[in-house]
């Protein structure tokens, strides 16, 4: 228990953490900008389409449209906050909460999507831990907390490793080692890409040519499956962790080819950036920053 | 020790909440604790699907994307025309005139002239790889107004 405690608790920098919290919220910030417009028009779907999904179950109706919006843009106000980490035992749990409300509502015209869990999950995490102690707007903490900045860091690791994981359970739970033989993962990219062909969206680069040979999805489904129920692999940090990342990165550039399904979250790299040296990205930020303004 | 204990106690709150989808039927998917059921549930190459098309002035077909209906996302477009088809004409009349609507507001559809609401059966895999098509029942069609 001791081995344990002092390998979760080990110290990693303020700042690794700080960089972290920058990076995940500056995206959700973008995400939730970008996805306005949307969110507007769903917001005017016939009542008939609305099926509500998590915490917007507390609703028996939709609500007007002007007040969706409303909240979006309040979630991009505390979001802001939590980037710049100002206010942050207020801003970061209202950003959380707000996040979570604004996707769930997106979430809650008849399809669940699957792109954005990881990042509200992300966000809730970061919004307790100690992640404004470094760059950050307002008072420094005196000293740093007893806990340090490690387990936050590995925490979100292993948020990251859970979903992974889930996923491969799901497949298991559903379809058994059957899933395995190739022909679950082929009719999945079949009909994925009929309904996109059906409904006049671009089908997958590699789906027609790849759908007529049955013999390769074996061999594509045994790596998706080792890919996510290996996920915990992450634990071990280092070596280990990025080579995970880096397969993960590509079962997700592979999901693009095969199904025309983008995942920003991961594609960007953001699920991963617990595992890196995230401060070394602000640092050149700041570097470039620095230049920039002297010229 | 106050602090490795809040840590603990968030560590331990958070991976049950993140984990708690496992004990959840697979198919009672949520957000944005999921059981990520997508890719697991058995299917069949052979789909019936509720959908539109556009007839164009000269009798061509052009399909018309998730955009149209006011969503970007393609499986929220086809809960929408699975919704319509349920409802009946009561609802299916009323979705075939938003959809002309959409498509009379947008040149890149200057084109077309009627909107097909159908349902159709047809094998992925032919479809794609073969170019095949299967059998098309039309639920209801509208012409296209200019604005």
């Amino acid at each position: 228990m001791t081995r344990l405690a002092a390998w979760w608790f080990a110290p990693a920098p303020a700042q690794r953490l700080a960089a972290v919290r920058i990076i995940v919220g500056l995206y959700a910030l973008l995400y939730v900008a970008v996805r306005l417009g949307e969110l507007a028009s769903v917001a005017r779907l016939p009542v008939a389409n609305f099926a509500p999904v998590g915490v917007i179950r507390i609703l028996g109706a939709p609500l007007p449209a002007g007040l969706t919006l409303a909240l979006a843009m309040a979630t991009m106000a505390a979001l802001a906050c939590f980037v710049v980490g100002a206010w942050w035992r207020v801003a970061a749990p209202l950003a959380a909460g707000l996040l979570l409300w604004t996707l769930s509502y997106r979430n809650s015209w008849g399809m669940v999507f699957h792109t954005e869990n990881l990042l509200v999950i992300h966000v809730g995490a970061l919004a307790v831990t100690p992640a404004a102690d470094a760059y950050a707007l307002g008072p420094r903490p005196a000293a740093t907390p007893a806990s340090g900045y490690g387990w936050a860091l590995k925490l979100l690791a292993l948020l990251t490793a859970a979903t992974y994981v889930l996923a491969g359970v799901a497949k298991l739970r559903l379809a058994g080692l059957g899933w395995l033989d190739g022909d679950f993962l082929r009719n999945q990219i079949a009909v994925d890409n009929l309904r996109k062909a059906l409904l006049g969206t671009p089908t997958a680069p590699l789906a027609t040519p790849l759908l007529d040979h049955p013999g390769w999805f074996a061999m594509v489904s045994l790596a998706t499956l080792v890919l996510e129920l290996g996920a915990p692999v992450v634990l071990l940090g280092g070596k280990a962790a990025r080579a995970w990342a880096l397969g993960a990165w590509g079962f997700h550039v592979g999901v693009i080819l095969m199904m025309n399904i983008w995942f920003p979250y991961p594609l960007f790299g953001i699920a991963y950036v617990p595992l890196l040296h995230a401060e070394r990205v602000i640092e050149v930020a700041r570097r470039v920053g620095r230049k920039m303004f002297r010229r | 020790m106050r602090g490795r204990l809040y840590a603990g106690l968030v560590t331990g709150a958070l991976l049950v909440i993140v984990a708690s989808p496992v004990i959840r039927s697979p198919f009672d998917d949520s957000f944005p604790l999921s059981t990520y059921p997508m890719f697991g549930t058995p299917r069949e190459t052979q789909q019936t699907l509720d959908y539109a098309w556009g007839q164009t002035r000269t009798g061509e077909r052009r399909a018309l994307p998730p955009v149209l209906l006011g969503t970007g996302e393609i499986l929220q477009a086809v809960r929408i025309y699975e919704r319509a088809v349920l409802g009946g004409k009561k609802t299916l009349e009323p979705l075939c005139v938003r959809l002309a609507a959409a498509v009379a507001a947008d040149p890149s559809y200057a084109d077309v002239a009627i909107v097909h609401i159908v349902t159709g059966t047809h094998d992925a895999v032919d479809y794609l790889v073969r170019d095949k098509h299967g059998a098309e029942t039309e639920r209801v069609r509208c012409a296209v107004r200019p604005p």
